[in-house]
């Protein structure tokens, strides 16, 4: 047997899965959303469903919490993260359990964290017990509205304390790769602490934070769970929005929530993309760096 | 919810000039309905009967697969096979696609617990195995000129279902935080203005969020005796503009000022068991017991009726037409609505469901069991609560209100 087709055979089931199920199930959904559904007599394509919610108020709002869900998560969790990775790089007492602290909850499911979230931030939650027990709040109305609420602050913060070990890891191993080489010789060559971090650290770090960024950014914006969970009713995340108008008991809802899903799954593609990208140019740069030597710098350390 | 939406809307597509029922019989229908009942019963013996039914209580699937089919292997050795589905359109589905599929005998359902939407889906599709009422022994304990348990959701069954339990919305309050609950619904909606953010109801579609709707649209139509029937825009209007009024002023005076709402009966559950509200209400009375037992509501809870009405419905079992036994479904439902078998399913240890039979027609000794049934004391007697039970409308009116609550309450 030639070696393509060796290749080829041992590929095959994972393809299988791949092509037939996951792309098999995106290629029903587009043809769902162009309105080509002839199990219930709709057997023209047409863009119906997508001019109707790109003109729907409610489309565009959830649309946007969804944006701002993702973007105030990522941005928080990746500074946070950034952050944590250069504090856990050093040596000090108890970094061992520090660092394992650290990362135990990427095995936590979402869902289960959001359980924790709904039974400490709630408005009659631990936290809010405490404060009544405190005599700072006197209803559970008085307390902070955290979950529930139209800026989804129970929502972003579920999802920075999950992601928020994943960009860390990622962060941590990209420093540790890297070594503390660069830093002590932009310092030796005058630079502040900031300085060496600002021009010589963060550019390095940059495309491993990004690629996994981008990640967060995807997932959050595509995450149903959490939202349905901890979201409030009005305006929806959109792939609630999506869930809503799939189990609809009016039919032309069905196209405009498999619309609504692939504006989702073209948003994610549109990260992954971007990750790609990202990811080669880090993978350029540790290619160059092991290549040169330290002394003639990187694009960035002020040359 | 899904499917049985989905399936409502294509036979609106398909059979929107179909008028009049659809009886599905074969000439095998007729000859078992010409047998006598003892012949039935010698026809069913050593038979298998699927049954599809709503799998979501252990307690349930507990009472149908050990006290029921117990007495079915024992009696008539019938196996009962039960099927837990999550929505009772899936069984529809499957109906539905035999029938398309010209799969006229030898079905794969026997028998499915089924009422409203999906039921009149079954009807108008021709489903649905019909016309042997009269040969249910059983059959004479149920009242059918209630009209209640003689209509499903406004579709008159007509013979083709047999009932199995009622329920009857309820509200419940915590006697430790309030002393006298708001008992009518002027009353109510003037103690919520009284007592701000002590109360809030799931948004529709979710089902006890809408009949809480339907309780307030009937509140402003004064009365569902000119709603009941066919769909009517202009009636619709007429009420739904001052219903959205109305809840629309009430939502400063709910919940995080009506900014939001919980999106489940659940979520309003767990916001009453956490005193962030004051009043909960459900379909099914006694889940304040079941809360109440297992330490989710505080012990002080207490079940309540409106003064005004409240709405119930019937919930039955339907043979689909397809039916591969025929005869031993029916001796399924005759047992089903015997005395002994509603009584067993009335206990609250058991499942504590409403009967569906009128307990003066049953034996002496059922009667004296039926009166000293315990029913735990936090929740409000079924027959206190059937007193003012309120029809529910058709589908199309409870359709138009929940999408008609979305568009101009809910955003």
């Amino acid at each position: 047997m030639s070696e393509p087709v060796k290749i080829f055979l041992l590929l095959a089931p994972a393809l299988l899965v791949i092509i037939g199920l996951f792309f098999g199930g995106l290629l029903v959904g587009l043809l769902h959303s162009l309105g080509y559904m002839p199990v219930i007599g709709l057997e023209r394509f047409s863009l119906q469903a997508y001019r109707a919610i790109f003109s729907s108020p409610d489309f565009l709002r959830s649309f946007l919490l969804s944006f701002h869900i993702a973007f105030s998560s990522t941005l928080i969790a990746a500074l946070l993260a950034l952050a944590a990775g250069l504090l856990l790089r050093r040596q000090f007492l108890g970094r061992k359990l520090i660092s394992f602290l650290f990362q135990l909850n990427l095995t936590v499911p979402h869902l289960v964290g959001a359980i924790g979230i709904l039974y400490l931030f709630s408005q009659s939650g631990s936290f809010a017990r405490l404060a009544y027990s405190w005599g700072l709040i006197a209803a559970p109305a008085e307390f902070p509205a955290l979950i529930f609420d139209p800026y989804a602050i129970g929502i972003i913060l579920q999802f920075v304390w999950k992601e928020l070990p994943f960009i860390g890891v990622i962060v941590l191993a990209n420093m540790q790769v890297l070594g503390a080489d660069y830093e002590a010789v932009a310092r030796s060559l005058g630079a502040s602490r900031w300085q060496a971090f600002r021009f010589v650290l963060l550019p390095l770090l940059a495309p491993g934070l990004l690629s996994a960024s981008v990640i967060v950014f995807a997932f959050t914006f595509g995450a149903y769970e959490i939202p349905a969970l901890l979201g409030a009713h009005y305006p929806a995340a959109l792939p609630v929005l999506a869930y809503r108008h799939y189990t609809d008991i009016d039919l032309a809802a069905r196209p405009e929530a498999m619309a609504m899903a692939i504006v989702i799954a073209l948003l994610s593609a549109g990260m992954i993309a971007l990750y790609l990208r990202f990811v080669r140019r880090q993978l350029a740069t540790h290619k160059r760096g092991s290549q040169m030597a330290p002394f003639t710098g990187q694009p960035g350390a002020g040359h | 919810m899904a499917l049985h939406r989905f399936l409502f809307s294509i036979l609106l597509f398909l059979t929107f000039a179909a008028g009049p029922v659809a009886r599905a019989q074969t000439p095998a229908d007729a000859d078992l309905l010409n047998l006598s009942w003892e012949q039935i019963e010698a026809q069913a013996r050593g038979g298998e009967v699927t049954f599809f039914l709503w799998g979501g209580s252990d307690a349930i699937n507990r009472y149908v697969s050990g006290y029921i089919g117990g007495i079915l292997r024992d009696r008539y050795d019938i196996t009962l096979r039960r099927v837990g589905i999550s929505d009772t359109a899936a069984a529809v589905n499957i109906v539905l696609g035999e029938k398309q599929s010209g799969v006229t005998e030898g079905g794969a359902i026997d028998l499915i617990w089924i009422n409203g939407e999906n039921f009149r889906t079954m009807k108008q599709a021709g489903l649905v195995f019909c016309g042997y009422q009269e040969k249910l022994p059983n059959n004479r304990l149920v009242n059918w000129d209630n009209p209640s348990i003689a209509n499903d959701f406004g579709v008159p069954v007509a013979g083709c279902s047999t009932p199995w339990s009622k329920v009857q919305f309820a509200f419940a309050y915590d006697q430790a935080r309030l002393s006298e609950p708001p008992r009518s619904m002027a009353a109510l909606l003037d103690w919520i203005k009284a007592n701000p953010r002590q109360f809030t109801y799931p948004a529709p579609p979710d089902f006890n969020g809408s009949v809480f709707v339907r309780h307030v649209f009937y509140h402003v139509a004064g009365g569902p005796e000119q709603l009941l029937g066919p769909f009517d825009q202009q009636k619709f209007d007429r009420v739904a503009d001052k219903t959205w009024a109305l809840l629309k002023g009430l939502e400063p005076y709910l919940w995080r000022k009506g900014r939001t709402y919980p999106t489940s009966v659940q979520a309003l559950e767990q916001l009453y068991a956490n005193s962030e509200v004051a009043l909960v209400f459900n379909y099914e009375p006694a889940s304040v017991g079941v809360f109440i037992e297992n330490g989710t509501f505080p012990p002080t809870s207490k079940g309540y009726g409106l003064s005004d009405g409240t709405i119930g419905n019937t919930n039955y079992t339907v043979i689909p037409f397809n039916s591969s036994n025929k005869a031993a479904a029916l001796v399924v439902q005759n047992l089903l609505l015997s005395a002994e078998a509603q009584y067993e399913k009335a206990r609250p240890e058991i499942w504590g469901a409403q009967t569906v039979i009128e307990t003066d027609r049953a034996e002496p000794v059922m009667q004296a069991k039926f009166a000293a049934l315990k029913q735990h004391p936090a929740v409000v007697p079924a027959a206190e609560l059937a007193r003012n039970a309120l029809p529910e409308l058709q589908a199309s009116w409870i359709v138009a209100i929940e999408k008609g609550w979305l568009a101009n309450v809910g955003n």
